[in-house]
């Protein structure tokens, strides 16, 4: 399953580009094609179990239900 | 060929290959690295005027993210071959632990390349997840791409990955001689120090002809290195998105044209197209 927090988008306030690309609303930047391979769980990867920054997200929204 | 000393210094001319796209990153770290087959073609085209006569391809999908269809490392090898005079092609099989559509590119494309890489060993990625590469998997690549006269490009990303080229080379695998690649600085491969570059290359079979691939901040120190050994190059954005600390590279010729101005004067000849072929019996 696809990362929840991944989005595909063509712009934000520091790039313009010209397709959509891979871009994380967690951390609010592009993401690597390297790293979109963990967004998207590609080749064996998890982003449940591999992403750091969707792992503290989960966490900092668990603290906040607390 | 072993290291022979300052003969190899004076007198080898020194291929300068170029690795303008990759898979690991893009746009988003360095909007000059070029993704598309027109972009690349242009960067490429620049290349090779600057020296380069090997050219690295990676394709990308129209979202920048890396891909193994055919059909674009076909548009890649058409589009380079007509903007670019003579440059040499040289197809990845890197990526993920999908064996069969790895090497579909470098047996479906038409020419095919006239090199390919080959990953020799295990590298640790995030959590319990390796890039295999396996032994019986580098055996099956070099056996295609011989079946399909592409001359395997050897890539040794760790120390213990210089067996798998000696396994290879004692097996009769391999024509002479044997390209490889020594690579240092990624992610759980080589430590990129000097002496490590120098212990890689002590540790080459008789036979090997080698280029220095270094990452990041490292490529310019080792692959100058390279070339005080007499060993060849390997520079572009798949390994390096900057041309010094804070400052973005222009374009992969920019690079080529920093590897070319060093080894001229360090008095090495750079190989034209025609000398790299010699060089590595194409």
């Amino acid at each position: 399953m696809t990362c929840p927090r991944l989005e595909y988008r063509a712009e934000n306030d520091e790039h313009e580009f010209d397709h959509l690309r891979p871009y994380c609303t967690v951390t609010d930047e592009f993401v690597s094609p390297m790293k979109a391979d963990i967004c998207n769980d590609r080749f064996d990867f998890d982003h449940e179990d591999h992403c750091e920054v969707f792992q503290a997200a989960v966490e900092a929204a668990a603290a906040d239900d607390d | 060929m072993a290291y022979q000393g300052y003969a190899d210094y004076f007198e080898a001319p020194v291929i300068i290959s170029v690795a303008p796209t990759g898979g690991m990153h893009g746009k988003e770290a360095n909007p000059n690295l070029p993704e598309q087959p027109e972009e690349i073609a242009e960067d490429v085209r620049n290349c090779e005027k600057a020296g380069a006569s090997i050219v690295h391809v990676h394709a990308r999908d129209e979202d920048g993210e890396p891909t193994k269809d055919p059909a674009k490392f076909q548009e890649l090898r058409d589009i380079i071959e007509e903007r670019c005079d003579d440059i040499l092609v040289n197809f990845t099989t890197g990526g993920g632990n999908d064996r069969e559509g790895r090497i579909r590119p470098v047996i479906e494309t038409r020419p095919t390349p006239d090199l390919a890489t080959v990953d020799l060993g295990p590298l640790n990625t995030r959590g319990d997840v390796v890039a295999m590469n396996t032994r019986v998997q580098n055996e099956e690549y070099v056996r295609r791409m011989n079946e399909h006269d592409v001359k395997p490009e050897l890539e040794v990303f760790g120390p213990g990955h210089l067996t798998e080229v000696h396994h290879l080379a004692d097996e009769g695998m391999l024509e002479e001689p044997f390209w490889t690649t020594l690579i240092l600085g990624m992610q759980t491969g080589t430590i990129p120090r000097p002496r490590n570059l120098i212990n890689l290359v002590d540790n080459l079979p008789e036979g090997a002809e080698w280029q220095c691939m270094a990452i990041g901040r490292h490529q310019l120190p080792l692959t100058t290195m390279a070339m005080t050994l007499g060993g060849h190059v390997r520079v572009g954005m798949e390994d390096n998105v900057y041309y010094r600390r804070g400052e973005l590279v222009e374009s992969n010729a920019q690079l080529v044209e920093r590897a070319a101005d060093i080894a001229e004067r360090l008095e090495r000849p750079i190989a034209s197209t025609d000398e790299t072929r010699e060089i590595l019996n194409l």
